[in-house]
């Protein structure tokens, strides 16, 4: 199917479940980085044991933490990632329209939405890079 | 942020409730188990003293000390003796009873006795111990090693957790300073209570200098009481205090143990501390001065 009349969902430009990092709130920090570092991401997703997103931590948390609590990395690592992250992110959904989320994301100054469904379960990850790509293919 | 009460004592003894707002509880007693009669005789003169002050308390003797330094030094009456001495003392004092174990294969038969376990500062990231504590089902009372920062305490209590143990208590008993010698940092308590479990203060090993004279530890008791307060203050929920009726003639840590004529009056001061910290509390609420 031709781009050019395509109304692009978040859905279709989504990163699915196991292809972004999504971890359980006790996973220590340090783990929790490596994941992110592993993903080349820069954030990450906690979610409860039925997949209910509990929050994210990216590169701009960290950075922001390591200047608000001067305490040794040590003890970093070993706090658990729900302890850092962000409890009440934004959020989309995957049947927004694409250029809908983006103007969240510019709004908020964010590269990434994770996607829930209405149950709040975490269904995807919707990242700048690829979402710009669709829309400027669709141009 | 949630704040685990640990119940210690099972059957017909007086139940000891440790952590929250509770009351601070007392774990105490001679170092090691010297014999029945002094045992006895330790145990009594101690709940006399527990009963004047109204404190909550766990009698305390090892039957066997395996961290000594010197291969001369006493090394405990054995896990069978032993054992049988804290089985008679927990039934004619109605008492819960504690020892530290220091081999796995040991665990199984000291939770069949104890009301709680005991991991020895040492050993306190060794996995089988951990898994054989946690198998008896008993609370288990984790000492910090003196070479652990309080919040790597954390993995022993992961694995603790792993086991399917809950009921953990952990304890500071100092931290190396250098050779030979040891601080504490009273950032401890609250960075391990952060795990939602109760903290207990090690006083008398607190002061203890580790192997200081050559084949055996010397101390500095006479430090005990500072510490005593400034832990308390800082939130502990338990007191561990070794205590002996002759310190200089103690089979195990004469250097450290506290002569048991200081005890009340150490004791006293820790319950009136710990009883105007969760008047504070009541009053000005949990330390949050740094929120995140």
């Amino acid at each position: 199917m031709s781009t050019q009349n395509k109304v692009f969902r978040v859905e279709d430009v989504m990163l699915p479940i196991g292809e972004f990092p999504a971890v359980a709130p006790t996973m220590y920090l340090k783990e929790a980085l490596e994941e992110m570092e592993r993903s080349r991401l820069g954030i990450i997703c906690i979610m409860d044991k039925e997949g209910k997103l509990l929050g994210i931590l990216t590169d701009g948390d960290i950075r922001r933490k390591l200047l608000h609590y001067q305490k040794p990395f040590s003890v970093f690592f070993i706090d658990d990632v729900i302890d850092h992250s962000i409890k009440n992110p934004h959020t989309t959904t995957a049947d927004m329209s694409l250029s809908g989320a983006v103007d969240l994301m510019e709004e908020k100054k964010i590269w990434d939405l994770p996607v829930v469904d209405g149950d709040g379960r975490l269904v995807g990850l919707l990242h700048l890079h690829p979402a710009v790509q669709a829309l400027l293919q669709h141009q | 942020m949630l704040k685990k009460v640990i119940e210690v004592g099972y059957g017909s003894v007086q139940k000891v409730l440790i952590g929250d707002t509770q009351p601070l509880a007392f774990i105490t007693g001679p170092c090691a188990i010297e014999s029945r009669e002094h045992t006895f005789k330790m145990a009594q003169s101690i709940k006399e003293i527990c009963d004047r002050l109204q404190i909550q308390w766990i009698f305390k003797a090892c039957y066997d000390k395996d961290c000594r330094s010197s291969p001369d030094s006493f090394h405990g009456v054995g896990l069978e003796e032993g054992l049988k001495i804290l089985e008679e003392v927990r039934d004619e004092f109605g008492v819960p009873v504690v020892s530290d174990y220091s081999d796995p294969a040991w665990a199984k038969a000291t939770g069949e006795v104890c009301d709680l376990l005991q991991v020895p500062a040492y050993l306190c990231r060794q996995t089988s111990i951990l898994r054989a504590g946690a198998e008896t089902g008993r609370p288990i009372h984790v000492k910090k090693g003196q070479f652990m920062s309080p919040w790597n305490m954390k993995n022993s209590i992961r694995k603790l957790e792993s086991f399917g143990c809950d009921q953990i208590i952990l304890a500071d008993r100092g931290t190396f300073f250098g050779y030979n010698m040891l601080v504490n940092d009273m950032t401890c308590f609250p960075i391990m209570a952060k795990n939602g479990y109760p903290v207990c203060f090690d006083a008398s090993h607190s002061i203890q200098l580790p192997t200081s004279m050559g084949n055996i530890s010397g101390g500095q008791r006479e430090f005990i009481p500072h510490l005593v307060r400034a832990a308390t203050a800082c939130g502990i929920n338990a007191l561990f205090m070794e205590t002996h009726d002759n310190p200089p003639k103690a089979l195990s840590d004469a250097n450290t143990v506290l002569d048991i004529q200081y005890l009340e009056n150490v004791f006293g001061q820790a319950k009136d501390t710990h009883a105007m910290r969760l008047e504070m509390l009541a009053k000005y609420g949990e330390d949050n001065v740094h929120p995140e």
